[in-house]
């Protein structure tokens, strides 16, 4: 008989569920997007429930439900740190406690009465080692060391893991307090961003500035010989404050921080001199936190390449989401191959807890293929069709692939903005041509018109551009990369036809976050970028995240409809249906 | 009743004005994009297609709303840029999601409305208070004005449509709720959002007391032990070895 394995993570960020039968992934998705909670922690009762209805099964029917860390470890870091930080941890200790024995302690209980499971099934993996496994268990690599870096998860804050098959070995660990990824969040609340959502900003950002403060941020967070590192816990207060991950001493190196929400000058064009100078002192600030992180990765990455002996790593983690450090782990580090898992967050730690689980505990094969991150829900046209009817928004359908790929590239090239929801959602950060906002990427006012008018954001923020895969010559992936093209999390120089002909896709800095869109992988989007290279002779398009700043990822029709109409969108394609924008009228205005 | 809370809400309202104005207009605008949430689910979900319609514009006029209590909330003076907390996961609102199933399918319909009926009556009542005296400057002043007239809308609309779900003859205005079933229905509502508020109140002042246990523990019980406790040194360190097999493992909280 088959066995049906659920993952779930939860409790503390990214919530999400897997559902693996036999090994293979039949559907993840994320709970923010039935809840549209970003980064929504509750347990994922409605992204399970759907994982189950999609298979067709009940919860009954679940062998082994895995949660991707073990609480009890991660009490006792937290009461740990708590005493040795005494009395400073005065404020946070009430708070953690709290959350704690009211709460976190009885992961288990809560588990059985959410998911209805007798807690005999339900079982726990660890934070690092679920990280681990969702990207060595959708890897392409028979063997392969695995570094996990993020905030913290019981313990550890990064890890290196040898994986082959006979399953995932620890190598070597950094414990709390000190964590890369911690240094990034707090310059990233220093710069005025919040935490776990404000780091692509900070990223975005640094191309803007040089990085002047680099020095002072290596003295703060030392690299270690023998590949470590060790941070000024005197600066960083993320182990004994409840709110606040540094202290004065930060902005006694820095300088004053960035209050949150006010302008940021950079491109403001009306800005006077004092507040270009100040806008340029953070963006400078971010690109040496930036600088910081990947000399930090490679520091650390030669360590893993020379502990474990492989030659292609894996990587997972919040911090592996960060696409110029990958870019130079893959073009300086030591590594022939490198593996990104897309969903490299804690939403990924579901998916990987019941990877771990199948391959490693009840030795399931792994499947064969290319990891594919289409695993969440799909838009009913009929619904959709049916809600665009009773709003009053106009519509009209294509029949055929052919006829829907020419439709939306017809859009793109009137200079229009579409959204773009084909399939099945995509697990994890990136919009990879399921729920994303496409535009022709020509002109160079469509970036700041996408970041302004569509999505609602900073100026700053760089596009990603989608290429056909035979197009992947015009970005210089280094040649270690060449399995991460499909999804988005490598920012990799442009060449000079791309500079010249798609500027919105490309940054301050030259650089670009390509997606290869293959023709057997993704024969629509394929279709769109083929239109548009027959019209233009560049087969490219513009694609974000279908989302407004702040928010999910669109999941309901209604989701898509309520974007469109917040936005300056032209209209959303959801698969042959095409919605344009609503009168006024229709709006009830 | 009415008229007693109106008096609390104007005292509480001019504390909390005078001295926590931009923490105020962050919760109104919490609140507000939490009912956009509810009203979209409700879009999302209601086979009526007038309703449909009606929950789609008021989750738009909730959406902006929410947005102009945030820019008036960092008008007014925010937090400072390092009080951004490292476990806060992003922009957490809250709304009416409770145990994976929203407010709207945990209602039904006609409960749905009389709920968006009373609690929109609510904040007309308090926005009313408040745009009577006590703003902290002009400017939020004529946000108010311009949100209290969708709040109208909002409250006149509920009803409406409650009174026409139920089979009562549906009026229009300000005017008093009509028909037994719409009104058992709004009563209903108002009973349990009393025991809510109530049971919010106990657990706050249960939290409050927890924090007090807590922190006394803490300055009492926590010292001795202070030398014991040691953080973890920097650098690599070997994998503590876990000698239980596999399956054992993963059963294991610890
Ligand atoms: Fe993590
Ligand atoms: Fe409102
Ligand atoms: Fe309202």
């Amino acid at each position: 008989m088959a066995r049906v394995i659920l993952g779930v993570s939860a409790l503390y960020h990214d919530a999400a569920a897997a559902l693996l039968i036999d090994g293979k992934v039949v559907a993840a998705a994320q709970e923010e997007r039935f809840t549209r909670l970003k980064h929504d922690p509750s347990l994922p009762v409605r992204a399970a429930g759907w994982c189950l209805h999609h298979a067709g099964l009940r919860a009954e029917d679940v062998d082994q439900l895995v949660f991707y860390e073990k609480p009890l470890r991660k009490f006792e870091r937290i009461l740990t740190t708590s005493v040795a930080a005494f009395p400073r941890s005065a404020l946070s200790f009430p708070r953690q406690m709290k959350s704690w024995l009211g709460d976190k302690l009885w992961t288990r209980n809560r588990l059985v009465e959410a998911f209805g499971l007798p807690s005999a099934k339900i079982g726990f993996s660890e934070h690092h080692l679920s990280h681990a496994a969702s990207a060595f268990y959708s890897s392409p690599f028979e063997r392969a060391a695995v570094l996990v870096a993020d905030g913290v998860g019981e313990w550890a804050t990064t890890s290196i893991w040898r994986g082959g098959p006979e399953g995932l070995t620890p190598l070597a660990e950094v414990r709390w307090p000190h964590s890369l990824g911690l240094v990034y969040s707090a310059l990233t609340a220093f710069l005025g961003f919040a935490v776990n959502e404000g780091e692509y900003k900070v990223m975005g950002m640094a191309a803007w500035g040089q990085p002047r403060y680099l020095e002072q941020l290596h003295q703060i967070a030392k690299l270690t010989p023998g590949g470590g590192f060790t941070l000024d816990l005197d600066v960083f207060s993320h182990h004994w404050h409840p709110t606040r991950a540094s202290t004065d001493k930060l902005a006694a190196l820095l300088g004053p921080p960035r209050a949150p929400g006010s302008p940021i000058a950079l491109l403001e064009p009306g800005a006077d001199a004092g507040a270009r100078a100040e806008g340029q002192r953070h963006a400078d600030i971010a690109a040496s936190t930036q600088r910081w992180l990947e000399d930090a990765l490679l520091h650390v990455v030669r360590h893993a390449h020379a502990l474990s002996g492989e030659d292609a790593l894996c990587l997972a983690g919040g911090v592996a989401l960060n696409a110029v450090a990958n870019h130079r782990l893959a073009a300086e580090g030591p590594f022939a191959h490198l593996f990104v898992q897309p969903a490299a967050g804690d939403a990924g730690g579901a998916l990987g807890a019941a990877q771990w689980a199948a391959h490693a505990v009840f030795g399931q094969p792994r499947p064969a293929g290319p990891f594919r991150c289409d695993l969440g829900p799909e838009i009913d046209v009929g619904h959709a069709r049916q809600l665009a009817d009773d709003l009053g928004f106009p519509h009209d359908e294509v029949s055929g692939e052919d006829q829907l790929a020419a439709g939306v590239a017809a859009d793109l090239l009137a200079g229009r903005a579409v959204g773009f929801v084909q399939g099945r959602a995509e697990l994890g950060p990136r919009a990879l041509g399921h729920r994303s906002i496409l535009a022709d990427p020509r002109g160079a006012g469509t970036a700041e018109r996408v970041n302004r008018q569509i999505k609602l954001r900073e100026p700053f923020r760089p596009f990603a551009p989608s290429a056909r895969a035979a197009d992947m010559g015009l970005f210089a992936l280094p040649p270690a990369a060449a399995d991460l093209a499909p999804y988005m999390v490598i920012a990799s120089p442009a060449a000079d036809q791309l500079r010249s002909e798609a500027p919105a896709v490309v940054h301050v800095d030259g650089t670009a976050r390509p997606q290869a869109v293959d023709p057997g992988r993704e024969p629509l989007y394929h279709g769109v970028l083929d239109a548009m290279h027959a019209a233009t002779g560049l087969g490219v398009a513009l694609n974000t995240s279908f989302n407004l700043k702040g928010e999910p990822l669109v999941g309901s029709a209604t989701d898509a409809l309520a974007t469109l109409a917040r936005s300056a969108l032209d209209a959303v394609w959801i698969g042959p249906l095409r919605i344009g924008r609503p009168s006024a009228r229709a709006l009830g205005e | 009743m009415g008229q007693l809370r109106k008096v609390w809400i104007g005292l509480t309202g001019r504390f909390a004005w005078r001295f926590r104005a931009a923490h105020l207009l962050r919760a109104f605008s919490r609140t507000e994009q939490g009912s956009a949430l509810d009203m979209f689910a409700a879009c999302e979900a209601t086979p009526r297609r007038e309703l449909r319609r009606k929950y789609f514009r008021h989750a738009l006029d909730e959406w902006r709303h929410a947005g102009v209590f945030k820019a008036r909330a960092r008008a007014v003076g925010g937090r400072s840029a390092t009080e951004t907390g490292v476990d806060e996961a992003g922009v957490i609102v809250e709304h009416g999601i409770i145990g994976g199933r929203t407010l709207f399918e945990r209602l039904g319909e006609r409960d749905f409305l009389a709920f968006v009926y009373v609690a929109e009556a609510d904040a007309v009542e308090q926005f009313e208070v408040y745009a009577a005296r006590g703003l902290p400057d002009p400017d939020t002043q004529a946000a108010l004005s311009v949100i209290l007239k969708d709040e109208l809308f909002h409250v006149t609309y509920s009803k409406h449509e409650l009174e026409r779900l139920t089979g009562a003859p549906p009026t229009t205005g300000t005017a008093a709720v009509v028909g037994a079933e719409a009104r058992a229905a709004v009563r209903r509502i108002r009973w349990s959002r009393l025991k809510e508020g109530w049971l919010r109140l106990s657990l706050d002042i249960g939290h409050l007391m927890t924090s007090l246990w807590l922190t006394l523990l803490y300055a009492l019980l926590i010292p001795p032990f202070r030398l014991l406790a040691r953080l973890e040194p920097a650098g690599w360190q070997a994998p503590s070895a876990d000698p239980r097999p596999l399956r054992l493992r993963l059963q294991s909280e610890a």
